[in-house]
């Protein structure tokens, strides 16, 4: 275990972080229920669920954080020691890049570049072999699902697909 | 005499060509997600769950029981040969069935593997039969009250087995309850945290947040490692275990069937759980337990028969009271209700080809895995060497057509990336996301029964105390939250923790 994980209080535990989430999430889910109306006990209305729901969720979130300024907990930096971090964080970027393509360029135009990339990116896959497979599996795919699924994949601006 | 003609009206629905072709798609791919690491039975089914629509709801359920027990016997072999668990509940098996590999005897360690699965899972299915009619015809007695209760524990018991802190799995159980909330309200018909949005009105969808948090966020996970293997290469021979083997097994095997069936009925319980119960069990019982560790076919054969037991038993709850017991279940719950149907005590009679049907189908399934696990092993070898740079890129595309193609609605795409990246810091930061799904699946079901049962009883709490199988219900879940509490339950509680839940 690192020093980093022994530390009591520290701005940057992790833990700390994930309780404030969970308080933050509890609050929006309390005001949400109480926006709702709560009704009574005999007949509760569209709120009563969130409403008490939020509030265990507060009260997890409360004890997470208690937890993390008593007994302390591991940073952020050390939840990504000794890992490719970059490797996911180029994934995620690749994903958010294609959900803004998607409806823009469509299925085949927006899929292509991404498995491309995905290929290239993660543990790169020699270009003689990347290129066909994402060209092919996405070609592949929205064929099977349009010609004999009769399925209709988005086909973007240019309506390519 | 009325089971066996319901069995004959099943094995005549589980015979036509069309189920035997889903039933063996099904175990297919149930087998190869059980033999590669890292894609588990919840990723598969979740990729797989939008197939379901294309066929009757009897095909698509029985593929998708199929993944399920498939995975079971798939994720031996990896354990065996490559000392990596291809799923959650082979994770024991790896401790005794490598080291016999190791040995030269990896013929014997899947051989017993296999032939216990089969065992196992006959057993199961056998007590399934029996079994589930009869809790079916008490279930019907059942009110929201017990409902409620039933769920609440379904969902505590999960929270108390998941790895890690109890808080944390008990805040992700309220975020699904909440995100399964969202949309219109069935009683009031007001809408709910739709944030003014059109896509939001009918909910979120089961299988963008599922693809999103088991399919995206398990390639984020699994990018971040280089993964090694180390796949034994020699000859695999003796298939067929020896009369020393089947003797020293017999016992293991019948144990593990039996403790594995009933954990598996168990809510919040399931295959993992069963699997290390019978290792720590036959370690006990064994006259020899130093043995152990270094190669013991006891330490393969109980637990290989207890998660197949288990994974037959789950079936039990989600097909009589209609609550599935744990995410895969909760699953194979999203089939049903994809296709109007509503698993519960009235399933059996009103939709008896249905029930018998993927209860002859498991049969069939279970043959169709033995044949598919002995003779064929070298081809799931051959497997085992599939480069991860190719499979997690073809992973991610699988997904967002399966998404696409569940709703044709490009917000459930985004939906799907959005609880991916969420299920990858999620991860990162301890928090499972198996209490968060079990829980968004059960939400709905929870508040309905809740409020009926406070509309029925105007407004007195004490109709959940005062009705016995309820009362009992809760009072095994407050024991269970207050478990945690006390360190000598904390340390056993930190013995079964689970992965995913299953």
């Amino acid at each position: 275990m690192s020093n980093d994980t022994d530390v009591k209080f520290r701005l940057n535990n992790s833990e700390l972080w994930g309780g404030l989430i969970g308080l933050a999430l509890g609050g929006f889910v309390i005001w949400s229920g109480l926006k709702l109306k709560l009704g009574t006990i005999n007949d509760p209305g569209a709120g009563f669920v969130l409403f008490y729901t939020g509030i265990l969720m507060c009260l997890f979130a409360t004890s997470i954080m208690i937890a993390a300024l008593t007994e302390g907990g591991p940073t952020f930096g050390s939840r990504w020691v000794n890992t490719r971090w970059t490797k996911p964080l180029l994934v995620i970027v690749c994903l958010v890049a294609f959900s803004f393509a998607l409806n823009p360029l469509g299925f085949l135009l927006s899929s292509i570049p991404l498995m491309l990339l995905l290929l290239r990116v993660v543990d790169p896959v020699r270009w003689s072999l990347a290129v066909p497979i994402a060209v092919l599996v996405p070609l592949g795919m929205w064929w099977i699902l349009k010609r004999l699924l009769l399925i209709q994949l988005p086909s973007g601006l240019f309506e390519i697909g | 005499m009325d089971t066996l003609i319901n069995v004959a009206h099943g094995f005549g629905v589980a015979l036509q060509p069309i189920n035997l072709i889903y039933c063996f798609i099904g175990v297919f791919i149930g087998t190869l997600v059980g033999v590669l690491p890292g894609i588990g039975p919840i990723s598969a089914m979740s990729l797989l769950l939008p197939i379901t629509l294309s066929g009757t709801p009897e095909s698509g359920i029985i593929m998708m029981a199929g993944i399920y027990y498939g995975s079971m016997y798939g994720g031996s072999t990896t354990s065996i040969l490559v000392n990596i668990p291809g799923e959650a509940a082979s994770v024991v098996t790896c401790i005794d069935g490598h080291q016999m590999a190791k040995q030269g005897r990896a013929g014997p360690a899947l051989g017993i593997s296999a032939f216990g699965s089969f065992f196992a899972g006959t057993f199961a299915l056998i007590a399934l039969m029996l079994v589930a009619p009869k809790l079916a015809s008490v279930a019907i007695a059942f009110g929201p009250a017990e409902y409620f209760s039933l769920m609440v524990l379904g969902l505590v018991v999960l929270t108390f087995l998941t790895q890690g802190s109890m808080a944390k799995a008990l805040l992700m159980a309220c975020v699904g309850i909440v995100l399964g909330v969202v949309g219109l309200d069935s009683i009031t018909a007001q809408p709910r945290l739709t944030f003014g949005r059109i896509e939001l009105i009918d909910g979120i969808g089961l299988v963008p947040v599922v693809m999103g948090l088991f399919g995206i966020a398990e390639v984020l996970i699994n990018t971040e490692q280089v993964i090694k293997r180390d796949i034994i290469n020699t000859k695999i021979t003796h298939l067929f275990p020896s009369r020393e083997d089947w003797k020293a097994s017999a016992g293991p095997m019948s144990r593990g069937t039996v403790l594995g069936f009933f954990l598996g009925i168990l809510p919040g319980g399931g295959a993992v759980i069963s699997s290390f119960a019978s290792y720590a069990l036959e370690k006990r019982l064994s006259k020899t337990p130093e043995r152990f560790g270094n190669g013991a076919i006891e330490g393969v054969a109980g637990p290989e028969a207890a998660n197949n037991a288990a994974a037959g038993g789950a079936f039990i709850p989600l097909m009589t009271l209609g609550i599935p017991p744990n995410v895969v279940m909760a699953l194979l719950l999203g089939a049903f209700v994809i296709h109007g149907l509503q698993p519960g005590p009235l399933m059996i009679t009103q939709n008896p080809g249905l029930f018998w049907g993927i209860v002859a189908s498991m049969y069939i399934g279970n043959l169709m895995l033995l044949v598919l696990n002995l003779p064929m092993i070298g081809m799931w070898v051959q497997l085992l060497k599939l480069p991860y740079n190719i499979l997690f890129p073809l992973i991610i595309l699988f997904t967002i057509i399966g998404v696409y193609c569940s709703s044709n609605n490009i917000f459930d795409v985004y939906v799907m990336i959005a609880f991916g990246i969420i299920g990858y810091f999620m991860r990162k930061l301890g928090y499972e996301p198996a209490p968060l799904v079990l829980a968004f699946v059960l939400g709905p079901m929870l508040e309905n029964n809740l409020r009926k049962s406070l509309i029925l009883s105007q407004g007195d709490l004490m109709t959940f105390v005062q009705r016995p199988i309820s009362a009992v219900c809760l009072a095994f879940a407050v024991v269970l939250l207050v478990a945690p509490l006390l360190p000598a339950l904390r340390k056993k509680r930190e013995m079964v923790a689970l992965d995913e839940g299953v």
